[in-house]
């Protein structure tokens, strides 16, 4: 096992005392969104994802973690990368069990859903995911959870607005847009890493 | 490959605008005890998270089992570190503290781990934030021991212990020194615990070295004085350390050269290493005064 798979994996132990809170928030969108199939799956990212990406800062905060990674055989970048791989795990995951809900629940309700459908609610969920862990992670990793933890909920909201906004996307034109979403998203976490790279080796943890 | 359990040689390190580490040196041969003493905010945290390369220097180098520090990440797998405080997620049952750290060591031993846990009393449906801070304490030695760590690294691990829990950790300690080459650096402000484990002791006062040797050589180095109130006011050449004035009796601490240059009415006798710390660590103004 790498580093960074051994990282993601204590991510998984660190937010599994947890599970059972998790899948609430897992269980209530569904049950929120059990009659409209076609959100589903952006919804679950924008909401259980993200919330399940940023736990294992969150328990960080809480039981003084980066004293843990500091003492472990682990290299600062495998802890960095480990919770981004962390992130995408989380991600595939939900869009994984997210899309056979979906599946099913539209075959059930009769609703439309596949071929393009499919393709552009998993585009755009895509582009909700890497825009909110591009933005959160540098924040999380350069003051800590619990410092950042109302900014970093609004500012992915606030970015994806003025994503909008400033470069007028709209459904209508989404055929032009709508590919680049992947790349972009690539691009924008590749980044992300990279600056929380950076912003890490400024930040000074307070304690042992 | 040097037989040093680590060295650190004239070690600099800012912290804040009013507190840096300056040319700290200190070194401890491998298979022995060093007791890193010094007043809360003397610099000890600061000089071990400098040792385990949490913390970057701005001089001096630092050597830790035979690599420099910052060395290769696998180095850690030889060093437990031990803390007033858990690093573990609270929620975590101790068999699940095994389940996350596991696969991080190449030598952990399952087994032994068990072992430690039940021999200390310490059950594995236990979750960690239900522990008492004694029985945290022991838990994070158990993980220490149970990767074969060559060096335990002790920041004030007795703070706030009752004197049984201090006792069994000071027999823990001696357990694993049983074994050739395993070394102990210990910080603690409590000295008591360093009089049955301690061979080496560093003191430390607002970020330097004051002192650094073997335990003997540290004791034989000061002698506590005693006399009147105005016995110790006209000597020439003597530096008293951490004087004490009461109305009655002027107590301080001086380097053992010094003591004989003394008159004959003042009581000179050798100190404790409570008494060396408690002077040492005096408070700025009336830490040091020359007669």
């Amino acid at each position: 096992m790498t580093p960074v798979a051994r990282m993601v994996m204590l991510n998984l132990r660190t937010v599994a005392p947890y599970r059972c809170q998790c899948l609430a928030v897992f269980a209530v969108v569904v049950l929120l969104f059990v009659n409209r199939p076609v959100a589903l799956v952006p919804t679950l990212v924008l909401l259980f994802t993200a919330t399940m990406a940023a736990y294992p800062f969150n328990v960080g905060d809480k039981a003084r973690l980066e004293t843990l990674y500091a003492t472990l055989p682990l290299a600062r970048r495998s802890v960095l990368f480990g919770h981004y791989g962390w992130a995408l795990a989380c991600y595939l995951c939900t869009v994984i069990a997210g899309t056979a809900l979906a599946l099913l629940l539209a075959r059930l309700q009769s609703v439309p859903l596949g071929g393009r459908t499919l393709a552009a609610v998993l585009t755009l969920s895509w582009g909700t995911f890497a825009v909110n862990v591009a933005v959160q992670f540098p924040l999380f990793t350069r003051y800590g959870y619990t410092r950042v933890s109302v900014l970093s909920t609004v500012l992915p909201l606030a970015f994806l607005a003025m994503l909008v906004v400033r470069l007028h996307l709209s459904l209508a034109s989404a055929r032009s847009w709508l590919p680049w979403t992947w790349p972009v998203g690539a691009a924008m976490i590749v980044a992300s890493a990279a600056v929380a790279m950076t912003l890490d080796r400024r930040r000074v943890h307070p304690r042992l | 490959m040097s037989n040093l359990a680590f060295a650190l040689r004239g070690v600099n390190a800012a912290v804040s605008g009013t507190f840096a580490l300056r040319e700290v040196s200190f070194e401890l041969p491998s298979g022995y005890v060093m007791g890193l003493i010094g007043a809360n905010g003397a610099g000890k945290t600061t000089a071990i998270r400098c040792l385990l390369g949490m913390r970057a220097i701005d001089g001096g180098e630092i050597e830790l089992l035979g690599h420099p520090v910052p060395g290769p990440v696998a180095l850690r797998q030889e060093v437990g570190v031990v803390l007033d405080h858990t690093y573990l997620v609270g929620d975590w049952r101790l068999a699940q503290v095994e389940r996350a750290l596991r696969p991080f060591y190449e030598r952990w031993d399952g087994d032994r781990y068990r072992g430690l846990l039940d021999e200390f009393g310490l059950d594995l449906r236990a979750k960690v934030k239900d522990l008492s801070r004694g029985m945290a304490i022991k838990l994070t030695i158990a993980v220490a021991l149970s990767h074969h760590a060559r060096l335990l690294v002790f920041d004030e691990p007795t703070s706030g212990l009752d004197p049984v829990a201090r006792d069994e950790l000071v027999g823990i300690i001696g357990d694993f020194l049983l074994d050739a080459g395993h070394s102990v650096l210990f910080s603690t402000h409590i000295t008591t615990d360093l009089d049955r484990v301690g061979d080496y002791l560093t003191l430390i006062h607002d970020g330097r070295i004051v002192r650094t040797g073997t335990k003997d050589d540290i004791l034989d180095a000061y002698r506590i004085v005693r006399a009147g109130p105005d016995d110790l006011n006209d000597l020439v050449g003597v530096e008293l350390i951490g004087v004490r004035r009461t109305s009655t009796v002027t107590q301080a601490l001086v380097c053992t050269d010094e003591a004989g240059l003394l008159g004959a009415d003042v009581l000179i006798e050798p100190p404790s290493l409570e008494e060396i710390a408690v002077h040492i660590g005096a408070p700025a103004g009336r830490r040091k005064e020359t007669v």
